[in-house]
């Protein structure tokens, strides 16, 4: 179970890692392209006008991708933003008290914020929106992605919620192992 | 429900939520929600899911992951260790000598990574041993990096003024432009207090070292210069129009592969590594945002916004008013908080109040990010302050105690922002009248 867990969350990160390469390489390309057209310009040849079409919709989405994928590793992780303050005042006990109490409403929220996304990349699914691009790019994918990565990081909350009641979630053991510096 | 009583009670959660440790972008969340039950008609669940994917799949935020990849990369990269070895040679001469290679070096790093903590951590990890090892007064040498490291919220490439700038819908160009003249009276006013301090206290300075020939000097130089060109290449290619904000970045990226590569440090590991730190970041930052989009309308339903920023036109404030009444909130808020959320809750609730009072909204940005790399030195709870605790393993108040003339120094940046708006106003507006 561990193991499948660990697979599932970074599996993801490597979706999340791949497109953010996927956002510099378009982008290098097009960039690429209007350089070489301004030397082919200046040896007086004709553009070729090389150029990633619907860019920067595509970049938007890769974006979602990249930022929605790492959820799950970024919290196992500790690197989501949190105030520690309390819990460092707090003795061991109440402390895992407050912990389980956090996780739980986050979990809620996650499970919330995942269902209406879910619902949200249906309809574009049903309705066959598209983006409004040269590339029509069916919305339902991003939007998927999207859902995707609130639902793992849902599943992650879930697991840690888990751990939490049994010993030590893996997050506050990054937290420790930081032993307060945040970076 | 009454408007007054609703404000109280959303405050009052959403501290409590901050306070008991819950994530600040599920914070955020959960005050937009229970912000939408009470006061709206429209379905919260529709309006969470319309507005964030609107508000995230955003070209001009596109850029955030890739500014961070490129900081996360040269941090791996040989630059850390070149870039004491490459100013030192510089500063030898100037009163207060290698003090000022702290504030160059955040100053130099900045320009490369946006972000305040990787450029505390990055220069501390380097000069702190090598001041120690030469005798500087260490107060000093923590308090000068405490401070100069805030630098990295500034001075473009910024992660804040993107935050800042996808959450107003303002211009990240014109704002990272706003950005440079500030960031660069900052570097003056604290390389003219490090010269002043060891003018007063030289019984404190460490006995002058053997002074280095031209060649040696401009030998250390040398290894500066690919990232001194990569700087000028990617703000160049944003002031000259060449490439948006996103291009530029990859731009850097691109670059700081190759100069990472070409001097060695960067292998397959250290590429991974860079990549992941990045997503983790971007990650983190994007779920911030993500609460603070759905609270933004959410707050628009409550009206609170609006309200607030109608009682604030009606009082007929001055400027000078408002900005310190601002000012004193924001500098109570940012013990507790920290920076990015710190901005959107801003953007969130004060932006209206803003835009009323006709204060200019890349001016605004540009305080904002004064007031936040104050919030970074401000125990108990300062990202720059814990960076240096724990590479130094001394105590946060202690610290904080070392980087207070700092903190009063960015106070008066503050007041020398609001008296002459120009310093942020003037760079912008020259470039994209033409």
């Amino acid at each position: 179970m561990r193991r499948i867990l660990d697979t599932i969350y970074a599996a993801a990160m490597v979706g999340a890692c791949l497109s953010m390469v996927g956002i510099a390489a378009l982008v290098s390309v097009q960039v690429g392209g209007r350089i070489l057209d301004r030397v082919l310009v200046l040896f007086g040849s004709a553009q070729l006008g090389i150029a990633v079409p619907s860019l920067a919709e595509i970049g938007g989405f890769l974006l979602v991708g990249a930022a929605f994928l790492a959820l799950p590793e970024t919290l196992r992780a500790a690197g989501h933003v949190r105030v520690i303050f309390l819990l460092n005042i707090l003795g061991p006990g109440p402390g895992r008290l407050l912990t389980v109490l956090v996780l739980a409403v986050a979990l809620g929220l996650a499970g919330w914020a995942t269902w209406h996304a879910a619902a949200q990349a249906w309809d574009s699914w049903a309705f066959d929106s598209t983006s409004f691009g040269v590339v029509k790019v069916p919305l339902w994918i991003p939007q998927g992605v999207m859902t995707l990565g609130l639902g793992l990081f849902a599943l992650a909350l879930a697991d840690e919620l888990a751990q939490s009641l049994f010993g030590e979630p893996a997050f506050r053991r990054a937290e420790r192992d930081r032993a307060g510096g945040d970076y | 429900m009454d408007i007054t009583l609703l404000s109280l009670l959303l405050v009052v959660v959403l501290f409590g939520l901050l306070l008991l440790g819950l994530w600040a972008g599920f914070a955020l969340l959960a005050v937009g929600l229970l912000a939408m039950i009470f006061a709206a008609s429209a379905p919260p669940g529709l309006v969470f899911a319309t507005k964030i994917w609107g508000s995230l799949t955003s070209w001009d935020l596109t850029a955030l992951p890739m500014f961070v990849w490129m900081g996360e990369i040269l941090y791996r990269s040989k630059l850390s260790s070149n870039l004491f070895v490459g100013l030192a040679p510089l500063t030898r001469s100037l009163p207060g000598r290698l003090l000022h290679v702290n504030i160059l070096g955040c100053a130099l790093f900045a320009a490369v990574s946006g972000s305040s903590a990787a450029t505390t951590a990055t220069v501390g990890r380097m000069s702190l041993p090598e001041l120690k090892a030469r005798g500087y007064d260490l107060g000093m040498a923590i308090g000068t990096l405490a401070g100069a490291g805030t630098f990295g919220f500034l001075i473009p490439p910024s992660i804040i003024l993107i935050v800042y700038g996808a959450a107003t819908e303002q211009s990240i160009a014109r704002l990272f432009l706003a950005g440079i003249l500030p960031g660069l009276m900052l570097a003056v006013l604290f390389g003219g207090y490090v010269v002043l301090w060891s003018m007063l206290n030289r019984d404190r300075m460490p006995p002058p070292e053997p002074r280095v020939s031209l060649l040696e000097g401009l030998r250390a130089l040398l290894l500066l210069l690919p990232t001194v060109v990569l700087i000028v290449v990617v703000i160049g290619s944003i002031y000259g129009g060449l490439a948006s904000p996103t291009e530029a970045a990859v731009v850097g990226v691109v670059g700081a592969l190759l100069i990472s590569g070409l001097s060695g440090g960067l292998g397959w590991p250290s590429f991974v590594a860079s990549l992941r730190g990045a997503a983790m970041t971007s990650c983190m930052i994007t779920f911030i945002l993500l609460g603070a989009s759905f609270l933004t309308v959410a707050m628009g339903y409550t009206v609170i916004p609006r309200t607030l920023a109608a009682w604030i036109g009606e009082q007929g404030y001055s400027h000078f008013a408002l900005l310190t009444a601002l000012l004193l909130f924001f500098i109570v808020l940012g013990m507790f908080l920290d920076g990015i959320s710190m901005v959107v809750l801003t953007t969130s609730v004060i932006m209206p109040m803003v835009t009323v009072a006709g204060i200019d909204p890349i001016w605004f940005g540009v305080f904002l990010v004064l007031v936040v790399e104050m919030s970074q030195i401000t125990p108990p709870v300062g990202f720059n302050l814990f960076v240096l605790q724990s590479i130094t393993g001394r105590g946060i108040f202690e610290i904080a105690r070392m980087a207070l003339p700092f903190f009063l120094l960015l106070l008066l940046a503050t007041i020398l922002l609001s008296l002459f708006p120009e310093i942020a106003l003037w760079l912008p507006n020259t470039v994209f009248s033409r």
